[in-house]
């Protein structure tokens, strides 16, 4: 099964879970699987016009995902589907 | 170990405005910025000293890796017993002068003393011809764009300068310390935490202007691998997320959603008006005003800093950051990024810490003494600060002094220094840090956004992430560069041509929080003093049903304090402030 690796951030969502094994065939599906078992975990990735967060960034197995693309990228059982939250003081 | 060689410190006696060059100890090649304040004032600065009075010692402090072609490595740490903690305090800011001082071989300057007539203005001059004190009278009481405006035509265009603004003259205990950005004009970066520009106002030392000339880059013992490592340090970082390339600013919504953007003196943890303090909408202003994103010194890839033009399309102010648009925003209930910026200029102009400043004001709304979210009313009293009324001092001495001027009981703060952004009730660990890092509530010093952390680890996390952010601000490196300890300690054995080894960096983190914890517990502090204010666990914030306060037993807070075996996250954890 797909992996999603859940950014520090968002551990809150999850109750402290640092990876989720869900069932899905693309990034949109993994990380809705994620929310059906944390609700509440989507919009912190997905903004409510279905686009990725602005200060999110996904990566499958190390690699970026383009952006503008990355929710209908596929998804295989070995992939690893990783989130970057942006967190700064300043 | 080879390397750069033949560094000195520069000692500035303000009681009669002498200099002496004293050579850098060759055992100290691998302390620089906060490291190095720490084991000059542990070493120099008697604890017990009236922090505004001659006995203080001012240290500001180039990174290791200053004046190197290493990237986003040209930070300055400015250290000093703090007049608003009672305790040690570092604060560290970008812009050149950090750069400028390494590259002309000083790691650093110690300011001493106090001119018998505190009426007298100075200025440090730092070039590659030599030091020495110079009469500043005429800049006196100057705010600090006007002040570097007329530096800007004084000095050549290659100097950078460090600045004390009116607040810092008059001694108010909310000050900074600024720097000069990349065109060494504008006064736009800030060491802001800890009131230290009121250190500086007390010496009477107005402006340090520093001309690298045209003194180079130094060089590492292997140039070639040094050059290498830079290479593909910065290969590698930009071809990762770069989740800074946008500000700090634009983190808003997602400190929102974790109840960590504190509303109205913290009472709530989300603001309302959250979608126009967005640092989004400062991005889509550079279309029409012409603003845009750009590094605060040369060699940054970062490049986190806004520049925020007005409605005219004429320059503002830089950076307007996450805390100032919590701090100054919402925090005061105020709902326009715009008026936020107005008010980044003011404490910019009169050097004042924005998190500080933001917070008493809203102590002081809470209060009942100015109505929420009345920007123009901010405005007014930002600006009288230094004309030293009754709520100006206030205000301008902090949230502490706000609270005792307001009689008013809720007041944020660890140590006598106000809580920044990042909240302690869902970031019970970053709480921890505030708690115990002998610099008080300070994000940069152990900052943890992990809301779903067991408690078990809170103490561990933080003692983590304060040794990695400790390293990192003695480094020279930009914490937003999130280098690890294995990154630091290549950079260091590359500059030196000596491997540096885990252990060897985990000691010197460590050291320097010893150091600077011993400092407080000469000053006086005890573990009684490691704790939140009250309301931080009276207060609950969060969602419906899961609402939190700071309740960490006084015992895991206590943990800290005890060096544990190092973990592999130890060295590949990132700095995070």
């Amino acid at each position: 099964m797909p992996k999603v690796v859940i950014p520090p951030p968002y551990r809150g969502s999850t109750e402290g879970n640092t990876q989720v094994e869900v069932d899905g065939v693309n990034v949109a599906q993994c990380l809705e699987a994620v929310d059906q078992r944390y609700p509440g975990f989507f919009p912190l990735v997905v903004d409510d016009d279905g686009s990725v967060q602005r200060f999110v960034k996904l990566f499958v197995n190390g690699e970026q995902l383009d952006a503008g693309e990355e929710l209908h990228t596929a998804i295989s059982a070995e992939d690893e589907v990783e989130i970057l939250a942006a967190i700064a003081g300043g | 170990m080879s390397g750069p060689s033949g560094d000195k410190l520069i000692y500035v006696d303000m009681n009669d405005q002498s200099v002496d060059i004293r050579d850098f100890p060759e055992q100290w090649k691998l302390l620089g910025g906060r490291g190095l304040s720490a084991k000059i004032l542990l070493a120099e600065c008697d604890p017990s000293c009236d922090p505004l009075g001659p006995d203080n010692v001012l240290v500001m402090a180039g990174g290791v890796l200053g004046g190197t072609a290493a990237p986003t490595s040209g930070r300055i740490s400015i250290g000093g017993k703090s007049p608003l903690t009672g305790g040690i305090k570092e604060a560290s800011s970008g812009g050149q002068p950090g750069q400028h001082l390494m590259k002309l071989g000083y790691r650093g300057i110690v300011v001493k003393g106090q001119p018998a007539d505190a009426e007298k203005r100075y200025a440090l001059e730092v070039t590659g011809d030599g030091v020495k004190v110079v009469a500043a009278d005429d800049h006196k009481g100057k705010w600090n764009y006007a002040l570097c405006e007329d530096l800007h035509g004084q000095y050549p265009a290659t100097a950078s300068f460090i600045t004390c603004g009116p607040a810092g003259e008059a001694r108010l205990t909310g000050a900074s310390v600024a720097t000069t950005d990349q065109d060494n004009r504008y006064p736009a970066r800030h060491a802001g935490r800890g009131g230290l520009g009121a250190v500086m106002g007390s010496k009477g030392l107005k402006y340090v202007a520093v001309d690298p000339g045209k003194a180079s880059v130094r060089q590492a013992s292997d140039r070639e691998a040094f050059g290498a490592l830079c290479k593909s340090y910065t290969k590698g970082y930009l071809a990762g997320g770069q989740m800074f390339k946008t500000g700090t600013a634009s983190i808003v919504p997602v400190a929102n959603m974790l109840h960590t953007f504190p509303y109205k003196n913290r009472v709530e943890g989300q603001s309302p008006d959250a979608a126009n303090l967005d640092g989004a909408r400062i991005v889509e202003s550079f279309e029409s005003r012409g603003g845009m994103m750009h590094n605060c010194m040369t060699g940054c890839i970062v490049k986190c800093s806004n520049v925020v033009n007005d409605a005219k399309g004429e320059y503002k102010t830089s950076a307007l950051e996450f805390e100032t648009l919590t701090l100054l925003g919402a925090t005061c209930a105020v709902a326009s990024w715009e008026d936020v910026a107005d008010m980044d200029r003011l404490c910019d102009e009169m050097g004042l810490d924005t998190i500080e400043t933001g917070a008493a004001i809203a102590v002081l709304m809470d209060a009942g003494q100015m109505e929420w979210g009345d920007a123009d009313a901010m405005r007014k009293l930002i600006a009288e600060i230094p004309e030293g009324t009754d709520r100006g001092n206030a205000v301008g001495n902090g949230a502490v002094a706000t609270g005792k001027f307001t009689g008013h009981h809720r007041v944020p703060e660890a140590k006598g220094q106000a809580i920044p952004a990042w909240d302690p009730r869902p970031l019970k660990a970053t709480g921890v840090s505030y708690c115990t890092s002998p610099m008080g509530a300070d994000h940069t010093a152990g900052l943890i956004v992990n809301p779903g952390l067991a408690p078990d680890q809170f103490a561990w996390e933080s003692q983590k992430v304060q040794i990695i952010n400790t390293v990192c601000d003695s480094s020279g490196f930009c914490q937003f560069l999130q280098p690890n300890l294995d990154d630091i300690r290549a950079f260091y054995g590359a500059l030196y041509g000596e491997e540096v080894s885990r252990e060897a960096i985990h000691d010197q983190g460590w050291q320097v929080l010893e150091d600077e914890w011993e400092f407080n517990r000469q000053a006086g502090f005890t573990p009684a003093d490691d704790k939140l204010a009250d309301c931080m666990g009276q207060d609950a914030v969060g969602a419906e049903g899961a609402k939190v306060v700071f309740d960490v037993p006084a015992e895991t807070i206590q943990a800290v304090f005890k060096r544990m075996p190092a973990q592999e996250e130890l060295f590949t954890g990132r700095a995070s402030g």
